[in-house]
């Protein structure tokens, strides 16, 4: 590698010496705030890292790693999400965990995971981007030891993330026999070009294989039974990034190689994508009417909402993939608000979890309210919100490649997502509250400093959703740069 | 049959055997090493195809000690939690696992 490779891969450099720095920091028993602000410098270093790059123009490092444009716009969207999720941690931990260190050290990794997956073209990159971000994700879910909830998730993300990144190293393998290259790009050339090469039964195999693991990773119909368990099982701001940044590394890295699936809609591929990508808006809104536990009920939605990205991901065009970017933005920012608002009503006994605990907050915590209020309505695609628009371009471009059988599953299955997040809406505002006695404000200095730390996470989110929401050109623009080095 | 055939059929197996041992096993310690196997018969089929393919020689055995020094991360992490739910419920049995349901 040459100097200028390291230049270009300065944001992650940044991201790995700001988890060796809190790493470090953490054994001279700094503070709990020291090593928020310590994680919060690293991630603003990384960001600063990324104009830096940009301006070298995209690079190729070495075989393994391109850092163009598309590859930042992502980091910087996983990087601002991290920060997000330390600011809520901050107080969700200060109310239980003694020492955090570490807690922090393996969420910049997750990140640097995640940043890897994006920016990798080969399979070897892609693989240690998968299990960087996995292997960090398995003691982060089951990291506060305090309840067995949490070590039961832990158990079950580790068993399933294992045996599926398994079946992806085989599918690599049998692709690496056919083809002779481990490059992700010979790899995305073999459906544009279609048919002829992919006829062979080990290619088809290899295939469908690498299909699990990334099914798995998005957690998609029929690869989404970790899903609720882990959602429910981890920690809320853990939570929050298992469901955005795990997943959204996932979809960038599929938006940039598996594009040529879209060009033929009669192949076997194609057909599988779809098939996922109906499941799983069938299924997540079904089975999240049945679920009393939020935490779970939010799961089958990110199930549901992982199908509609794959609607537009089917979709041909540029059109196409910004509307999967943009559903990808509003996805996150709402998805951060939603489950900021259950780690601020976290106490240090459970998760506010069960929709009981949101009797009446309207009365009790009326901001929270309305911003969990906000999000859910984007969640369900309520107009004036992010989740709206996503929603818009996504039918934009499907309706555009005419792909009216997915349209209609999207459309009519949205209408049953509209009825339960609904719910926790009429819980909040209707509904009387228990006569349990309110959450207990939190007494405890660090405890006040880490509740303003979420609320400003949450203000940010609401003033996003809003703002996106009503004015999206700023975003659609930059998108449109972005993915215009896509083939 | 080819040589590489004898390899990949080798690779398979290991791999179904693990496979099933991760689905039928009710001992963590057992599941986890039933995912070893699973990563060691992808590592197999690699170092195989590395040596049969030509041109592209040496790839996969670089892949494969990827694969060799994760699979140690996973393990290590893995045992780590099991030993952390030993000491809630003295047990190493996954059917403990059963909480979470919905």
């Amino acid at each position: 590698m040459t100097a200028a490779g390291v230049v270009t891969l300065l944001p992650f450099i940044a991201l790995t010496l700001s988890a060796v720095v809190v790493m470090l920091a953490g054994t001279f028993h700094t503070s709990h705030r020291l090593t928020v602000g310590l994680t919060l410098g690293g991630l603003a270093w990384t960001l600063a890292m990324l104009p830096v790059t940009a301006a070298r123009g995209g690079r190729q490092v070495t075989e393994l790693l391109l850092l163009d444009d598309y590859t930042l716009f992502f980091i910087g969207l996983l990087v601002l999400t991290t920060a997000g999720v330390v600011l809520l941690s901050y107080g969700y931990l200060e109310r239980r965990e003694s020492h955090p260190h570490d807690y922090y050290t393996l969420l910049l990794l997750a990140t640097l995971g995640g940043a890897t997956l994006v920016a990798s073209t080969h399979f070897a990159s892609f693989f240690l981007g998968l299990e960087v971000l996995s292997v960090s994700l398995y003691t982060l879910i089951a990291y506060p030891r305090l309840h067995a909830d949490f070590i039961e998730a832990g158990v079950k993300y580790l068993v399933l993330a294992a045996a599926t990144a398994a079946f992806l190293l085989f599918g690599m393998a049998l692709v690496y026999a056919e083809l002779g290259t481990m490059s992700l790009n010979g790899f995305a050339l073999l459906h544009v070009t279609g048919g002829g090469a992919a006829d062979t039964s080990l290619l088809v195999g290899g295939f469908v294989l690498i299909i699990v693991g990334i099914g798995f990773k998005l957690g998609v119909v029929p690869f989404h039974m970790w899903t609720p368990d882990i959602y429910q099982g981890a920690p809320a701001p853990v939570t929050a990034f298992v469901a955005t940044v795990s997943k959204g590394a996932m979809v960038a890295l599929l938006l940039r190689y598996f594009r040529g699936v879209s060009l033929n809609p009669h192949d076997t591929v194609w057909i599988v994508f779809a098939a996922i990508a109906a499941a799983s808006m069938i299924a997540g809104n079904l089975l999240a009417l049945l679920q009393s536990n939020v935490k779970r009920l939010l799961a089958y939605s990110s199930i549901a909402h992982l199908g509609y990205i794959l609607v537009a991901f089917l979709a041909v065009g540029r059109t196409a993939a910004v509307a999967v970017g943009f559903y990808l933005v509003a996805y996150f920012v709402t998805t951060l608000g939603a489950f900021g608002v259950v780690a601020e009503l976290s106490g240090a006994e459970r998760d506010a979890d069960r929709i009981d605990d949101y009797r009446g907050l309207a009365a009790r915590r009326p901001l929270l309210a309305a911003t969990f209020a906000l999000v859910l309505f984007s969640l369900a695609g309520i107009p004036l919100t992010v989740g709206f628009l996503g929603k818009f371009y996504v039918v934009n471009a499907g309706a555009r490649s005419q792909l009216w059988w997915l349209l209609i599953v999207l459309v009519a299955t949205s209408t049953i997502g509209l009825y339960y997040y609904t719910r926790i809406v009429v819980a909040m505002y209707v509904e009387q509250p228990q006569a349990l006695p309110s959450a207990p404000r939190p007494a405890r200095l660090g405890a006040i400093a880490g509740s303003r730390a979420s609320d400003a996470v949450l203000i940010v989110v609401a003033g996003l959703v809003l703002f996106l929401g009503i004015y999206p050109a700023p975003l659609i623009r930059l998108l449109e740069h972005v993915v215009a080095g896509l083939p | 049959m080819s040589a590489v055939d004898w390899y990949l059929t080798l690779a398979t197996g290991l791999f179904c055997i693990g496979a099933y041992g991760v689905l039928a096993r009710r001992n963590v310690i057992l599941i986890v090493m039933s995912l070893e196997l699973m990563l060691n018969a992808v590592n197999i089929a690699l170092v195989a195809f590395a040596d049969f393919l030509p041109g592209a020689a040496g790839r996969g055995t670089f892949f494969a000690l990827f694969i060799i020094t994760l699979a140690a991360a996973e393990v290590t992490v893995g045992l780590a939690i099991v030993v952390a739910n030993y000491r809630y419920s003295r047990s190493v049995q996954a059917d403990e696992f059963s909480e979470m349901k919905g």
